[in-house]
């Protein structure tokens, strides 16, 4: 064999060498995809309204009193080893974003949403997936959840509520439908939200959210 | 509560005049839109009524204080006209013939004393447009047979010198304020104070009713829900631990790796061939 086709073949393994460690790489680095995804648009869709009715309703035009709402205050996911405490958590004034707790292993129900006691919406809680000061957030794994995987909401009332994970969707935050997650009528359900897909080191930035629904078990 | 969002919006008679005048062009939707939602309110003290739409009884025995609907209305027009309870319609106490109810809109129709303490019927058109996360839209009118008021939360003017039958309002942050209605420019209350507890997404509409003369100021209240918006996003982790993907250097692993291949089949195949 000449020196000159060794080389050739010395390129061509290294060649096959970079392409199988380039695949390994990307393999090992699927984002979280989806399942469920038609499930999750369908229980948004509102119910169809009864037909009205012929006499006019009439109410005593009282100043609103305050609403009353049951916060989820505890969040267990066997599944992926989460026992979180929810904190009640409103929006960013400076951002108009989503004010997820400050602290990782904390997690935030959107308190303007529905609350455990509602017959229809969606109650939303969103959680880090990890942060650059604190390490890995108590949703790192929420990607890993499954259809059929069940999960506990605690209410500030004590009452424990179970829920059944019918979709896990992963959209860019450009293109997300947070509209549908944080509607206040259709079925009622529990939206859990982080971040996922891409990592933009420079923007210290994930490119998508990961969505998960559930509902009650 | 932060009072710098309240934006004074200005009222002017210009509300009257364009719920029955002109507000087919303004909130006309598409042409399926031709129903609009209307409610009525009652804000004339003392005085039980039947309404009657179009020479039809619509509201039995309509109680002040009440707020009946919302009724969905053709896009048209409408007589309208209140009686003592039971008494028939040729003895209404009051009345307005070919009320134009444009299509698409949410419009409440007042039944309330004018300033110097007369009957009479003003409709508004209620804004319905979306609120931003985190807001409730407040909108005070004016109904009562009173002079010009200040509208006070926690204690701080927020809409100052509206008069009968003029409305004000202001998209604020949720939750609950105290409020207070003073004589314009003054600290005599006229009304009040009260809690508000405004719900984010919702407008929450009060109306000043009554008479100051006669002691009966009061207010109703009625409450628009759904004019929620979504929250602009949901950044939930800076850390990257949990990127998936590929970095920039699989692209250059890769194109190294191709480049090696093409590089190493040239040469082989060149080497075959024989020629060198």
């Amino acid at each position: 064999m000449t020196v000159r086709n060794r080389g050739a073949l010395a390129a061509l393994a290294a060649g096959v060498a970079a392409l199988t460690a380039a695949a390994l790489v990307a393999c090992a680095n699927q984002p979280a995809g989806t399942v469920g995804a038609e499930e999750a648009s369908t229980l948004a869709s509102p119910a169809p309204t009864a037909a009205s009715a012929p006499s006019v309703p009439v109410t005593a035009g009282e100043l609103p009193a305050g609403p009353k709402i049951i916060p989820p205050v505890r969040l267990l996911i066997p599944a992926i080893g989460v026992t979180a405490t929810v904190n009640a958590v409103g929006i960013n004034e400076r951002t108009n974003e989503f004010e997820v707790p400050p602290s990782v292993d904390q997690i935030g129900w959107y308190r303007y949403g529905p609350g455990l006691e509602a017959e229809v919406g969606s109650v939303v809680i969103a959680g880090h997936v990890d942060s650059a000061k604190q390490g890995k957030g108590a949703f790192f794994r929420l990607r890993e959840l499954d259809q059929g995987d069940t999960l506990t909401a605690t209410g500030s009332d004590g009452e424990a509520r179970r829920y059944r994970v019918v979709a896990r969707e992963e959209y860019a935050k450009t293109k997300i439908p947070l509209d549908r997650y944080f509607a206040r009528d259709g079925k009622p359900r529990l939206t859990l939200i982080t971040c996922g897909g891409p990592f933009d080191a420079k923007a210290r930035r994930y490119r998508d959210n990961i969505v998960v629904t559930a509902v009650p078990a | 509560m932060q009072l710098s969002y309240f934006r004074r919006v200005a009222a002017g008679g210009a509300v009257a005049a364009l719920a029955f005048a002109g507000v087919g062009a303004l909130t006309a939707g598409p042409a399926y839109a031709a129903t609009s939602k209307v409610s009525i309110v009652h804000g004339i003290p003392d005085t039980p009524v039947d309404v009657y739409v179009n020479g039809k009884k619509t509201l039995d025995n309509f109680k002040p204080g009440d707020v009946a609907g919302p009724l969905n209305l053709e896009e048209g027009d409408y007589d309208i006209a209140l009686t003592k309870p039971g008494e028939p319609i040729g003895s209404a106490i009051l009345t307005v013939d070919d009320a134009a109810v444009p299509g698409g809109a949410n419009i409440s129709i007042a039944a309330h004393l004018d300033a110097t303490g007369q009957p009479k019927i003003t409709p508004f058109v209620n804004d319905v447009s979306k609120v931003d996360a985190g807001k409730a839209r407040l909108i005070v009118r004016h109904t009562a047979a009173a002079p010009a008021v200040d509208v006070r939360a926690g204690g701080t003017p927020v809409f100052e010198d509206l008069t009968n039958p003029n409305e004000a309002k202001g998209d604020v942050d949720a939750g609950e304020v105290k409020a207070d209605v003073v004589l314009a420019g003054t600290d005599t209350v006229a009304i009040g104070p009260a809690d508000l507890n405004l719900k984010e997404g919702t407008a929450t509409i009060v109306y000043a009713i009554g008479s100051a003369e006669g002691k009966t100021l009061d207010v109703v209240a009625q409450t628009i829900t759904g004019l929620h918006s979504a929250p602009g996003g949901v950044p939930s982790g800076d850390g990257g631990q949990a990127g998936t993907g590929v970095d920039t250097w699989w692209y250059v692993l890769t194109g190294a790796g191709v480049l090696l291949l093409l590089g190493g089949g040239v040469r082989m195949a060149t080497a075959r061939t024989g020629r060198t």
